[in-house]
């Protein structure tokens, strides 16, 4: 067996196992009906899909796709200069790294409690601000939630790419005449395409079906998708309804993922 | 936990393993640990305690089949399709002898008269939590609506609570199945919307005390730790009627201790044990009364009349509601 | 580039804020986010508290089994496709990624009950530390992916044309060059696994309760300032690792 082969095999048997054989049992329920209490009984039907064409169920598809790409742009913007700072942080690279991820290690739960604290209307920047804003249950403070635990999704793979940058090409630009924003848009940003591409799907995909940071930093007021399938699997106790709902959901990524690879594809032949 | 208990914890599992273990699941804060401690030390029996959040997380473990746990703590709507759907053993009354210590109103309860599936244990019932020196006293759901409310109110983020305060408001039933009355329960519940600052549930407690929230759809027990916290909170149950739960302790039938979860309980059903619970839980027991009761927990018998039992709806009922719901959140 | 150094301190900043307010609650002497006066109780009732310890536990067991055996499987896969397009296996680390957690914990739990019959396990750390496994290997795999795409072919060629096997050409000329995209996939992969509380609930068994179920459970009834004295000491705990780790570095 070739080197090739034997490093996929590991990945390829835990994937067949546990990713593949789990879907293909989500795609079984989608098909099947509510059991009375929760799991699927027979008859089969496509009933599920076609409950799903419905004008309620397509405007939560649509407001989620908005927040979630509002959300990657924001993690993008903000997250880009710190990936840039550490990734040329010389001997610091690894402190900061850690810096970074040092309030990931709490509870997500704790640390979104923590934000309504702070966004109260009696909360910490009210009370500084001597104001009344009510900054809590809207959509952006489901904005700044979702920014807020995935920017180091943003980071990490944006960081692992900048870190390789030669500065010397930094140099080059700059005796060339090149000022700083030029070299900026016209060097570092091609180069670090992989790790922008990689770091907007770590953070886009969680953002799309994330039902936590919208139920409580949004006060349930909006349902995205994560919220519906997060529902069915639950309270409404329709597993069916809900694996037909994240395959919708699954299949909204998918095909954004597959035009982010084909624009880079298109982008590295140029 | 300090280095000498965390060695005898270990030590005493260690050669532990020859005793009897039970593995019990309920929902969490549910329970005084110094009454599991005395079970262990009485009965000689070790106790595996998890907990859980939500109805729908202990199910999803129980309809496996294979779980692991002996004993859990179903809501008492969800005991006849677990029954039905052969999850739960039936209870053999010879060993629970401690069945008279219970309420007289829960010894034949409406859900499970007989007592076949499962052992009335806390029970709790949903109404208006308020800030007494800033709003008067509600007397129906119709305060919720209030504009005077609008940014300072929340409803409990659960479709049965919201649906039917609003089908009581209008006068239907709670249980309705109606598409006509609930049609009507969900432009109510959107007309909310605008003066609704969040659907919240536990979480609002603090809220409540920090004065953000002047009132809330919400649990009694929640609402008697607030008022702990702060006298000026206090509790209504609208005159419309309300809805009451029971959380029962039942057994698995895939469990391999029938015994040993009979004999727990049992415990649970002694005077001192169910009240030290009702304590630590901050909720009402099941058991007959032993000494004052707070009125917020404990309804006076008129009041007590006018909440309802809600039941387990039929599939195509549940999925009317849930698609409602879908529709009132998202709007 | 003195702006971007503020812009970073900024940055970090905003990471961390939350963290202090936790912090300082932490010491609040009341149960709710109304100060009370200072007090230590809460750390008392922490350390007390079995369950937390138990739940602190079995999270470093499965994140230190976990995060190792995904970061290395993640890896060899990323270099494997590297080499040569595997679309199939492309796809399914996509779709993994593209799944919402609580359809992953529900299958998994699904495909555990099926398994389980013929194998007669129940649910525990074993399963547990498996779902990990699957949902962090697509994580590691992006994150050294995208390392390697601007990774220069010819280098391993260079090492091979020189006499070294392919395996040496790997692990002495490939892997120190992207060593510090493994380590920041490795660190992905344990917080990813440490924090993760959705599919660990659904397939967690008896025994294997983890500290966000603890700190769940805490949490959901409402604010307890246990809970923000645990993630104050699990802060400091990581940051005096870190410290150490940086000074041990830097020797």
């Amino acid at each position: 067996m070739n080197l090739r082969r034997l490093c996929l095999l590991p990945a390829r048997v835990w994937t067949a196992l546990f990713i593949a054989a789990p879907l293909a049992i989500v795609c079984a329920y989608s098909l099947l009906t509510r059991g009375d209490y929760g799991g699927v009984e027979q008859p089969w039907t496509l009933e599920n899909f076609t409950r799903l064409a419905d004008p309620l169920y397509l405007a939560i598809l649509w407001r989620s796709l908005v927040i979630a790409t509002l959300s990657t742009a924001l993690c993008a913007l903000l997250g880009f200069p710190l990936a840039l700072f550490i990734a040329r942080a010389g001997r610091h690279k690894n402190l900061l790294l850690q810096l970074l991820l040092l309030p990931f290690w709490t509870s997500f739960l704790v640390r979104t409690y923590a934000w309504l604290f702070i966004l109260r209307d009696t909360g910490l920047i009210n009370t500084i601000l001597h104001t009344h804003l009510q900054l809590l249950y809207n959509d952006g403070a489901v904005l700044l939630g979702l920014v807020y635990n995935f920017l180091p999704f943003f980071v990490l793979p944006m960081y692992a790419t900048l870190e390789k940058l030669d500065p010397a090409l930094l140099e080059a630009a700059a005796d060339l005449g090149a000022k700083p924003f030029a070299t900026l848009w016209r060097v570092i940003i091609p180069i670090s395409a992989p790790g922008i591409a990689a770091g907007s799907v770590l953070v886009f995909i969680p953002c799309l079906g994330a039902y936590l940071t919208p139920d409580l930093l949004g006060g349930g007021k909006t349902v995205m998708l994560g919220n519906l399938v997060q529902n069915q699997f639950t309270t409404a106790r329709d597993w069916p309804f809900g694996s037909a709902a994240s395959l919708l959901l699954m299949l909204a990524s998918a095909l954004l993922l597959a035009a982010l690879m084909r624009s880079r594809a298109a982008k590295e032949l140029m | 936990m300090n280095r000498r208990s965390f060695l005898t914890a270990s030590a005493t599992s260690l050669a532990c393993s020859t005793r009897p273990r039970l593995n019990v699941y309920n929902w969490s804060t549910y329970i005084d640990p110094a009454m599991l401690e005395l079970f262990e030390h009485e009965r000689g029996i070790r106790i595996r305690y998890g907990t859980y959040e939500s109805n729908e997380e202990m199910l999803a473990k129980a309809i496996t089949g294979n779980s692991g746990w002996d004993v859990v703590f179903p809501t008492h709507s969800r005991l006849d399709p677990m029954a039905r759907n052969g999850l739960l053993a039936k209870l053999d009354h010879r060993r629970l002898p401690s069945l008279g210590n219970l309420d007289p109103r829960f010894q034949k309860p409406v859900w499970d008269p007989h007592l076949e599936w499962a052992v009335p244990y806390m029970w709790n019932a949903t109404g208006i939590a308020y800030n007494r020196t800033q709003v008067e006293q509600p007397r129906t759901w119709n305060a919720l609506w209030s504009p005077a409310l609008k940014g300072r109110l929340t409803m409990l983020d659960d479709p049965e609570d919201v649906i039917g305060a609003c089908l009581q408001k209008l006068r239907f039933p709670f249980d309705s199945t109606d598409p006509t009355q609930l049609q009507a329960a969900r432009a109510e519940a959107i007309s909310q919307k605008r003066l609704l600052r969040a659907y919240l549930n536990a979480e609002v407690r603090d809220q409540l005390v920090a004065g953000d929230v002047l009132a809330a759809q919400l649990w009694s027990t929640t609402t008697a730790q607030a008022m702990r916290a702060d006298p000026k909170i206090a509790f209504a149950y609208p005159e419309e009627g309300y809805p009451l739960y029971c959380d029962c302790a039942a057994v698995l039938r895939e469990s391999s201790r029938y015994e040993l979860a009979l004999e727990f309980l049992d415990f649970l059903l002694q005077p001192k044990v169910a009240t030290a619970n009702a304590k630590a839980a901050d909720t009402a027991t099941a058991n007959a009364a032993s000494g004052p009761r707070d009125p917020v927990l404990y309804p006076p018998n008129d009041i007590y009349q006018r909440g309802i039992w809600p039941e387990a709806l039929p599939a195509n009922a549940q999925r009317y509601r849930d698609r409602l719901w879908t529709e009132i959140k998202s709007a | 580039m003195k702006p971007l150094k503020l812009y970073a301190a900024l940055a970090l900043a905003f990471l961390h804020a939350p963290l202090l307010v936790l912090i300082a609650f932490s010491f609040n002497a009341g149960r709710f986010t109304v100060w009370e006066g200072f007090s230590l109780h809460w750390y008392q009732a922490a350390f007390a508290d079995t369950q937390l310890a138990e739940g602190l536990i079995n999270s470093l067991i499965i994140a230190i089994v976990a995060a190792p055996l995904s970061t290395v499987i993640g890896t060899l896969a990323a270099y494997g496709m590297w080499r040569r397009q595997a679309p199939v296996l492309a796809g399914t680390l996509y779709l993994s990624l593209v799944t919402p957690e609580i359809v992953t914990g529900v299958s998994l739990l699904a495909l555990f009950q099926w398994l389980f019959r013929f194998l007669r396990l129940p649910l525990g750390l074993h399963t547990v530390i498996v779902a990990h496994v699957a949902f962090s290997i697509a994580y590691v795999a992006i994150v050294i992916s995208a390392r390697l795409r601007d990774y220069d072919r010819a280098l391993e060629e260079a090492a091979m044309d020189l006499g070294a096997s392919g395996w040496r050409a790997f692990t002495r000329v490939t892997l120190p060059v992207i060593a510090p995209a493994i380590a920041a996939a490795a660190l992905l992969s344990l917080v990813v696994s440490f924090d993760d509380y959705v599919i660990t609930s659904l397939v967690a068994g008896v025994d294997s309760e983890t500290l966000p179920m603890v700190i769940y459970a805490m949490a959901r009834r409402g604010v307890s300032p246990i809970v923000n004295a645990v993630s104050a000491l699990i802060v400091v705990a990581f940051g005096v690792l870190i410290l150490i780790s940086q000074r041990l570095r830097e020797k």
